[in-house]
């Protein structure tokens, strides 16, 4: 998130309706708000967010359009009504009892009028619509002249009460003043604009179920944590990798991504860089106005351009300078993609890598060094997805594409994505299958097209066996879920991936798939699965040899194809204590002597949470102690596998 | 201490020694507890134990354990505390002694351990301490903040890792281990090392300037209680997180938010992000300016709050410490962000009053919001005559079928029953009159009347007692787990209101300069 309005970054416009619009802010780019108006896009960059613009052009007697900040006093005196303005408005409501709120005053005299004398006619508006539009057309500048007149010729705004009045003025500031205020557009602001627009595409998920599905997840940055691993040595434990299912888009991860700092791009820069700038604005005024009329960056030597200036703003250093280590060493595992340094994996060692000391504008194809996508050990999200790509087209709001990422943004290393196939069945999908090693001579006598070829094949197979191996053997901090798939086939798999304490959170739109979920992870559903096994075991050891293979595995039984006991379609024992909420915000207006709740709300999908921990039970029987008096209550032997 | 990262952001693979871990019972049943491996300082002869109804843990049974481990009971003589004579003690003093985490020790001292002390039944869960668990589990001191209500004020607020947060009323600290968690980004400690400058810092967790840092995630807790602020500190030390909470005893209403530049460095509040729990809210805004508000606005703010508040009042009795921070206006906020902030205010009028000073005070997109969270409760309502003398079961007819063929069988038995009574009546009278005939009437045999009985009644439903004796002996074969309807509701305690909830925006300082220089940027 950004201090101010940088070029080529998202933001919202609110306008006076009430409505949002949301527009990639480019330096040439003339923002069009219909009948608000319209304005050059340079005279927003660089300001700040939350303050609200008029729009004034040449009927307000200037040259070109400018934008007056229209400051806060302002606005509050509007909304509260003629009566109330700042900071008298305080004092107007203080201890000797909110006076005109009286109808009656205490020497008798009316103070407040009542709507007995109020009527509903639309002929008291004196002007008609036509000489409306002709005063909207004669421009009389920023829609305060309009909204004069259309009062004044009210003939009965003195007999409005005084709230009524507010109300009226309201109304009209919203039809006629040519005002905006500008939106950092972060995971909320998004959340809001999509839910108005296309709820069905995020699942109807609202703001106050993305703060509860983080924070029962557990979400927060984990790229100063340990990389450990299991007793087996091979497998990690935590490290701050949460696994997700997501079919909202990209908002869930973008969400989760925000949390845990790897969302916007160069954060920790910002405030030295945006300091640096007041500074001096001179020196890289040049250099930005020469970078920006690009077309979005597409690739990395244009990457490799940029992100030096991203990063230390101003200091006017070459790429070369930058990559001999002026830059700072950071201490975590992002060191390597938030340097400009370029990583080389050990397969590109045998290109020649060379990287251009003075970047021509356009160089033709220069080898580039190759950043291993997907990475990066800590503080990561890895997403298991349906189709071939996952959908995460959200995330284009927070500048990332998945389909052509920049090395430079965050989730290049940080989000990791396979999909069903690839996490199930891994040797059934081809980008698993190791192509095959030429030697360097082979390489040497190659196409460089070929060649380049050859490389590509080889990153991708060690970008999917990457990620695919590192899934398989589990050890995630936690699983949320958003995904319109029934949750038990998802859960089944995915829970034995996380590891013991973990949080698992689902999000469902609808109560009855969780609660369904809930059942098939009851006490009693639970006792009745460890009798089950160990019956099971007693007859024969056919179960004991599956635990066994699952101990070996270490993936669960992510592989065998066994039939599934329909009444147990998920291992009960593996979550404990699973609970099943809902939260809603409900909005309210304050104003003096005119506080309640909002009369009406979006409604549609309430929105459910489902969560539990992950849990490791231990093998033999045990009996649960407590609860009644006297009598022992069994809640079942417990036995289980051991994972 | 702040050497191993703190057990909320990085648990370890297992439990360890003097690291907070919660005993995790039921749902709501928790139990947080320092592990402890000493046997020292404990009366039981198992070192420290945690007695529960579920049964007792010694934390020799905890310790090196991987998270999220089911725990079984142990058993502990609770009656006779320090009875060092007993067998049980030597293997308690073996079991204190710090171990390695090989995998093989572990396993061969667990199993002697079980063999020795394993009780019959009982067991619990290690999960390692996030603020949703520690909030279920803190030692209550005031009105905790919970769930539903900080993940919306934290999301809403749009805290990041990386940014600095004041929380004035820390109160119980529920909210202080959620804000550390957003906004944390490593600690500070790290990167001073990879400096190379392994100076001292003050006790207060200082970070020494030096150019070109990474900034720090960092809450800035204050709370007036002192007592509370003590037990909120050592709460803090002891959960890893000294270095990245700053917890002060002070009355912020009078004295601000801003820390004094020696023992911080240029680090002062420099907030992103503001969460006051307080009860006047708005006597505390004044501080949270860019810079000093005038003089009209000072007054109606102050002229807004009610006289009877009690702690305004105790407020400007009980100032140890007078700085008056008036004479050389410190902003505690970061010049270069937007501001947010979120007041928790119970009652409407707290809100009223504090939305209007920060309208005095210009911060805009002012709005209030509440949140009502429920959870539910999901279980299977079995419904049924085959329910009947069953717990937790409704046994009354399922269907109108049902009703009517219990019905029938009511009134076939009873029909039955009337025709053996009407015989055994019927019979008498004969004898009776047989008897007045002065007849000899063979008496009947009584075993025979009883067959004639069982033969008449073999053919009829069964009795109430039957029935009650069948739907027991079924019920050992019965599926009861998928049995019935699944049903939801909310759980039976059902929090309606917790608090209001106020957001508002103070945007960056925009003046004639800052307008004039980015005209000149960009063109």
């Amino acid at each position: 998130m950004h201090s101010y309005i940088r070029p080529n970054t998202y933001i919202a416009l609110r306008l006076p309706s009430g409505t949002f619009k949301v527009i990639e802010i480019t330096p040439n780019l003339n923002i069009n708000l219909g009948k608000y108006g319209s304005f050059p896009a340079k005279l927003l960059l660089g300001r700040p967010y939350y303050l609200t613009f008029e729009i004034l052009d040449k009927d307000d007697g200037k040259d070109q359009t400018e934008l007056r900040v229209v400051p806060a006093a302002e606005l509050h005196a509007e909304a509260l009504g003629s009566d109330h303005a700042t900071p008298a408005e305080s004092r107007d409501e203080s201890a000797d009892g909110g006076v005109e709120f009286d109808i009656v005053g205490e020497d008798g005299e009316v103070i407040m009028r009542s709507n007995r004398l109020t009527i509903d006619d639309p002929s008291r508006q004196m002007l008609s619509m036509e000489e409306i539009k002709e005063l909207k057309k004669a421009g009389t500048g920023s829609g305060k002249d309009i909204i004069a007149k259309i009062m004044a010729s009210h003939m009965a705004i003195d007999e409005k009460t005084s709230f009524s009045l507010a109300k009226y003025t309201l109304r009209k500031a919203r039809k006629y003043l040519r005002r905006f205020t500008v939106l950092a557009l972060d995971v909320g602001m998004l959340t809001e604009y999509i839910i108005e627009k296309e709820s069905y595409k995020i699942m109807e998920l609202r703001e106050e179920t993305l703060g509860l599905i983080s924070s029962w997840a557990n979400i927060h940055y984990g790229a100063s944590s340990r990389v450990m691993t299991a007793e087996d040595g091979v497998s990690q434990i935590g490290g701050g990798r949460w696994l997700v299912v997501d079919d909202t888009g990209g908002l869930v991860v973008a969400a989760l991504a925000e949390k845990m700092g790897i969302l916007y791009p160069n954060r920790e820069y910002e405030e030295e860089a945006s300091e640096k700038e007041q500074e001096s604005v001179q020196q890289t005024a040049p250099v930005n106005v020469q970078k920006t009329p690009h077309e979005k960056p597409n690739d990395a030597e244009e990457l490799s351009e940029q992100t030096p200036i991203q990063n230390s703003q101003n200091e006017e250093k070459t790429v070369a300078q930058q990559q001999n280590g002026t830059d700072i060493p950071m201490p975590d595992a992002d060191t390597i993609e938030r340097s400009p340094t370029p990583v080389f994996e050990p397969t590109t060692s045998a290109a020649p890598t060379l990287t251009p000391l003075n970047p021509t504008p356009r160089p033709r194809k220069p080898p580039r060094p190759h950043i291993p996508q997907m990475s990066s050990p800590t503080n990561t999200l890895t997403i298991v997805h349906t189709n071939n790509q996952p959908n995460l087209s959200l995330l284009k709001y927070f500048n990332f594409d998945h389909g052509n990422p920049l090395p430079s943004h965050p989730l290049y290393k940080h989000l990791k994505s396979l999909s069903w196939l690839q996490l199930l069945y891994p040797h059934e999908d081809p980008s698993y299958v190791e192509p095959e090693v030429l030697s360097d001579e082979v390489l040497a006598g190659m196409k460089s097209s070929k060649r380049g070829n050859y490389y590509k094949k080889r990153r991708r197979w060690e970008k999917t066996a990457r990620v695919v191996d590192e899934t398989r053997r589990g050890g995630f901090d936690g699983l949320v879920v958003a995904s319109s798939m029934e949750p038990t086939t998802i859960l089944r798999d995915l829970v034995p991936l996380v590891r013991g304490g973990g949080r698992v959170v689902v999000y469902s739109p609808n109560v009855e798939p969780l609660a369904e979920l809930c059942d098939y992870y009851s006490k009693e559903r639970r006792g009745a699965y460890v009798t089950r096994r160990h019956d099971a075991q007693q007859n024969g050891s056919k179960i004991t040899k599956e635990v066994r293979e699952e101990e070996v595995n270490g993936a669960g039984h992510l592989e065998d194809e066994d039939e599934m006991d329909p009444d147990f379609p998920v291992n009960p024992t593996l979550l404990m204590a699973p609970s099943l909420q809902t939260a809603r915000a409900r909005h309210w207006q304050v104003l003096p002597g005119r506080t309640h709740p909002l009369m009406t709300s979006r409604g549609g999908a309430e929105g459910y949470l489902f969560t539990a921990t992950r849990v490791l039970p231990v093998e033999g029987k045990v009996e649960a102690r407590g609860n009644f008096r006297g009598k022992k209550r069994k809640t079942g032997p417990e036995t289980a596998v051991k994972t | 201490m702040a050497s191993s990262p703190s057990p909320f952001l990085d648990p370890g693979t297992h439990s360890a020694a003097n690291t907070l871990g919660i005993l995790q019972l039921k749902r709501d049943q928790l139990i947080p507890a320092v592990l402890s491996a000493s046997t020292e300082d404990s009366d039981y002869a198992e070192g420290k134990v945690e007695n529960t109804r579920f049964g007792s843990f010694p934390h020799s049974t905890l310790l090196n354990q991987v998270w999220g481990t089911q725990i079984l009971a142990s058993i502990v003589d609770t009656g006779s505390r320090g009875s060092k004579s007993r067998k049980r003690r030597r293997e308690g003093d073996e079991d204190g002694t710090p171990d390695t985490p090989n995998a093989e020790v572990q396993e061969s001292r667990k199993k002697a351990f079980s063999r020795a002390v394993k009780a019959s039944s009982g067991f619990a869960h290690l999960v390692p301490p996030t603020p949703e668990t520690w909030t279920l589990c803190l030692p209550h001191r005031t009105q905790v903040v919970y769930t539903p209500d900080y993940s919306y004020i934290l999301q809403r607020l749009g805290a990041k890792p990386g940014d600095h947060i004041i929380e004035a009323g820390a109160g119980s600290g529920s909210f202080t281990h959620a804000a550390v968690r957003a906004v944390f980004n490593g600690y500070p400690e790290e990167e001073d090392k990879f400096n190379g400058s392994e100076g001292e810092h003050g006790e207060n967790g200082a970070i020494m300037p030096n150019k070109k840092r990474k900034r720090y995630g960092r809450v800035y807790s204050f709370e007036f209680h002192e007592p509370r602020t003590n037990q909120l500190k050592s709460e803090i030390e002891e959960h890893g997180l000294d270095s990245l909470v700053t917890v002060t005893n002070r009355d912020v209403y009078q004295d601000g938010f801003c820390l004094s530049p020696e023992s911080y460095g240029d680090s002062e509040p420099n907030a992103d992000v503001i969460f006051l729990d307080l009860p006047a809210p708005w006597l505390a805004l004044k501080h949270l300016a860019r810079s000093p508000p005038s003089a009209a606005v000072l007054k109606s703010v102050s002229s807004a709050s009610d006289p009877s508040t009690p702690n305004a009042n105790t407020s400007t009795s009980t100032i140890d410490q007078q700085t008056t921070p008036s004479n050389s206006f410190q902003s505690s906020l970061n010049p270069n962000n937007a501001v947010r902030i979120c007041t928790f205010s119970p009652c409407i009028e707290q809100v009223t009053k504090t939305v209007s000073a920060l309208r005095s005070l210009g911060w805009l997109e002012i709005s209030m919001v509440e949140i009502l969270s429920k959870r539910l409760e999901v279980r299977r309502e079995r419904i049924g005559l085959q329910e009947e003398g069953l717990r937790g079961a409704n046994p009354s007819a399922a269907t109108v079928q049902e009703a009517v063929q219990r019905l029938r069988d009511v009134e076939g038995r009873a029909k039955a029953f009337h025709g053996l009574q009407k015989e055994k009546q019927e019979e008498l009278m004969r004898r009776a009159e047989a008897q007045k005939r002065g007849e000899k009437v063979a008496k009947q045999d009584p075993e025979e009347a009883e067959a004639q009985k069982a033969k008449v009644l073999t053919g009829l439903p069964p009795s109430k007692h039957d029935r009650l004796e069948q739907a027991r002996s079924k019920l050992g074969n019965r599926e009861l787990f998928k049995e019935g309807r699944l049903v939801h509701r909310t759980e039976p305690e059902l929090k309606t209101h917790t608090s209001y909830l106020v957001f508002a925006v103070l945007p960056r300082e925009w003046g004639k300069e800052d307008e004039a220089k980015a005209r000149k940027k960009w063109g």
